[in-house]
């Protein structure tokens, strides 16, 4: 049911609910109005009567022809009128049934004459009872003409106020339409804003909401697909070198072929790192367990990741242990400590220069901190930002772009943090995790 | 064919000009696009690969520039992204072919010839010239139906000569399309191979044109060129 037809069925019950009910009040009233004004017109005659009475010559009490007639009396139509002595006698009356009217009691009656319900006023006046009457039936055939009279308008209002109704709410939900018709027209997979002009000020936040929404949508899908695509190409970049070779090697022999494969084979070590760098970041980011149940001091995990850089060659890492190193555990598995930091090794033999790199354990208050330190020219602070995203590299090194990315992730997954702070005389990374306690 | 090829992977490179060498082509390779533009500038080129992630400028860009130049050298792109709007705006940028990596070395040669060809206006590969049939794409030249049997440097200076005909090629133009630019060549390395396509395809293939260069001239029948 759509909001239109719902606020007009609410709206329109209301309206009924109320005008009938007016209507009736109204009704009720104008009828009773109506009673007593005809009432009153009883009481009128019966007096009228009683002056024009006073006017006649006096009767003579015992006169049997002092009849009036009872035309003098001029009463208004549709009305009885019939004066009596106060001995019962009639003398006279307009009534022309067969059944005197009972004139026992002063005042209003209903009484049944022939039949007919009338409604009767008998006053007493002198020696005369004088009773004016008029018809029940002839009473609500006014009442009824009254009430017709009243409830057309009645009636007209209430139609008007509904279709003005259904009319205002469809103008009133327009801009709601509007935004559904938008939203209408739009593809399935389409992040572009929603245009909708002059939206009233309870709706434009729900647009902007809206739009802001779909603006993140766009952005996270683009991100999506530049890292697809990066992926894609890291990937293929290395398988063509390697399919390249092959094919060079078939094509050649000697010496070249000898080197085709020697290449071949250098494009499938780099294939394999970058593979193995995608599956540690794809398990680092998803909710594997690293947790072996082996606890390791910081010493363990320092000289494991020295053990691990360099491909082996460690030659040019300078390990400074604090003495401590080796009663202090870290508060997370170890083969992700060991990661981190054998990343952050390997980058800085890739980037040092020729000079050594220094691996330097600190400890503070519940955390342990690895900070390496390379020689190299260090990196532009533009580019800072850069350093952990996923396959950003620096000019041309050897690297797959992965490497931070993964040292970030662990630092996130383990509530650690990683801060970079590059001078003119080399990088210096510091690596913080928390230490476990109890120990 | 002397190609230019733009690529930052040295070991895509070093397979890329190992296999083109292979099947008769000269490759001089630059790594980023400020030594392209260098290298256009100082030699003759009959076609560049490019790789679109270059390090210093994005391949497109360079292309686009390239084309703004005016410089209309056949461009085949070369790259890992597969997205269709990668390839349309290679397209757009003013890239003549497109391929995707990981790919086919003989793929490439002969796109390569494909490209060059359509350059000239030719429909098929084989160029003929006279009772000269020469194929680019499979290196075989054939005359007067004689299968004809050439060095890989010979080739190049034939294909050379068959693809300019009517030119006038000077002696460092032919050098190029025969060594490429960054191979050593001595004086008269040039004239060795001249000599030996004279004598194979007859005096007349080669004609001097004095202070100038080279120019095609008419092949003639075997029986001419013994006399």
């Amino acid at each position: 049911m759509s909001l239109r037809v719902r606020l007009s069925l609410i709206l329109g019950s209301a309206f009924i609910i109320i005008w009938v009910l007016a209507a009736a009040w109204m009704l009720r009233d104008l009828r009773q109005q109506m009673m007593f004004s005809l009432d009153q017109r009883l009481v009128a005659s019966a007096r009228m009567v009683a002056g024009l009475i006073d006017q006649l010559p006096p009767l003579t009490a015992k006169g049997e022809e002092a009849h009036f007639s009872a035309d003098q009396f001029s009463v208004p139509d549709g009305m009885a009128c019939q004066v009596t002595s106060l001995r019962g006698e009639i003398l006279a009356s307009n009534h022309k049934h067969d059944g005197a009217m009972d004139d026992q009691q002063s005042g209003f009656r209903d009484q049944t004459i022939d039949g007919a319900l009338w409604r009767t006023f008998t006053y007493n006046h002198g020696d005369v009872r004088i009773t004016t009457a008029d018809r029940h039936m002839e009473r609500e055939a006014l009442n009824q003409s009254i009430l017709l009279a009243a409830s057309a308008p009645v009636l007209m209002a209430l139609l008007g106020s509904l279709g003005l109704v259904w009319i205002g709410l469809g103008k009133g939900l327009e801009p709601l339409n509007r935004m559904r018709d938008a939203l209408r027209r739009r593809r399935a997979d389409s992040v572009e804003p929603l245009q909708v002009s002059g939206l009233p000020s309870e709706l434009q936040p729900l647009l902007e909401t809206q739009n802001q929404l779909f603006l993140r949508i766009g952005q996270a899908l683009e991100r999506e697909r530049r890292l697809t695509d990066d992926a894609a190409h890291e990937l293929r970049s290395p398988l063509t070198a390697i399919k390249t070779h092959l094919q060079v090697a078939r094509m050649t022999d000697g010496a070249v072929r000898e080197q085709a494969l020697e290449h071949a084979e250098q494009g499938a070590d780099r294939m394999h790192r970058t593979l193995e760098q995608l599956l540690m970041l794809a398990r680092v980011e998803g909710s594997l367990s690293f947790e072996d149940g082996v606890q390791c001091s910081a010493e363990q995990v320092a000289r494991q990741a020295v053990q691990d850089a360099g491909g082996g060659d460690n030659r040019r890492i300078v390990l400074r242990l604090p003495e401590e190193a080796t009663q202090i555990y870290l508060g997370m598995p170890a083969p992700l400590a060991v990661a981190a930091l054998r990343n952050l090794l390997d980058n800085a033999l890739r980037h040092g220069g020729d000079s050594e790199v220094e691996l330097e354990v600190q400890m503070a208050a519940g955390q342990v901190g690895f900070m390496v330190r390379d020689h190299g020219p260090g990196i532009a602070e533009g580019d800072l930002q850069h350093l952990t995203e996923r396959f950003w590299r620096h000019g041309q090194s050897g690297g797959c772009g992965l490497g931070l990315a993964i040292v970030q992730a662990i630092v996130q997954r383990c509530a650690g943090s990683l801060k970079f702070d590059s001078r003119s005389d080399g990088l210096r990374v510091l690596l913080q995790v928390p230490a476990r306690s109890g120990h | 064919m002397h190609v230019l090829l733009c690529e930052d992977d040295d070991l895509i490179a070093s397979g890329i000009c190992a296999g083109l060498t292979a099947q008769g082509l000269t490759v001089d390779r630059v790594a980023n696009a400020g030594a392209a533009r260098a290298m256009l500038q100082a030699a003759q080129f009959d076609v560049m690969i490019l790789d679109l992630g270059l390090p210093d400028e994005d391949g497109l860009k360079l292309l686009r520039r390239l084309r703004q130049q005016g410089i209309d050298l056949p461009v085949l792109v070369l790259t890992a992204r597969d997205a269709v709007t990668d390839r349309v705006d290679g397209l757009q940028a003013g890239a003549d072919d497109y391929l995707l990596k990981p790919f086919d070395l003989r793929e490439l040669a002969a796109r390569l010839h494909t490209l060059l060809r359509r350059v000239a206006g030719r429909a098929v590969n084989v160029i003929e010239h006279g009772p000269l049939r020469y194929d680019p794409s499979s290196c075989e030249a054939t005359l007067a139906g004689q299968s004809v049997d050439l060095s890989r440097r010979e080739q190049a200076l034939l294909q050379a000569l068959l693809q300019n005909p009517g030119r006038v090629l000077s002696s460092e133009q032919l050098k190029d399309c025969v060594y490429g630019f960054s191979d050593e060549v001595e004086s008269n390395a040039l004239n060795v191979h001249i000599h030996h396509l004279r004598r194979k395809l007859g005096n007349s293939i080669v004609e001097t044109v004095r202070g100038l260069g080279y120019r095609l001239g008419p092949a003639q029948a075997p029986e001419d060129s013994a006399s």
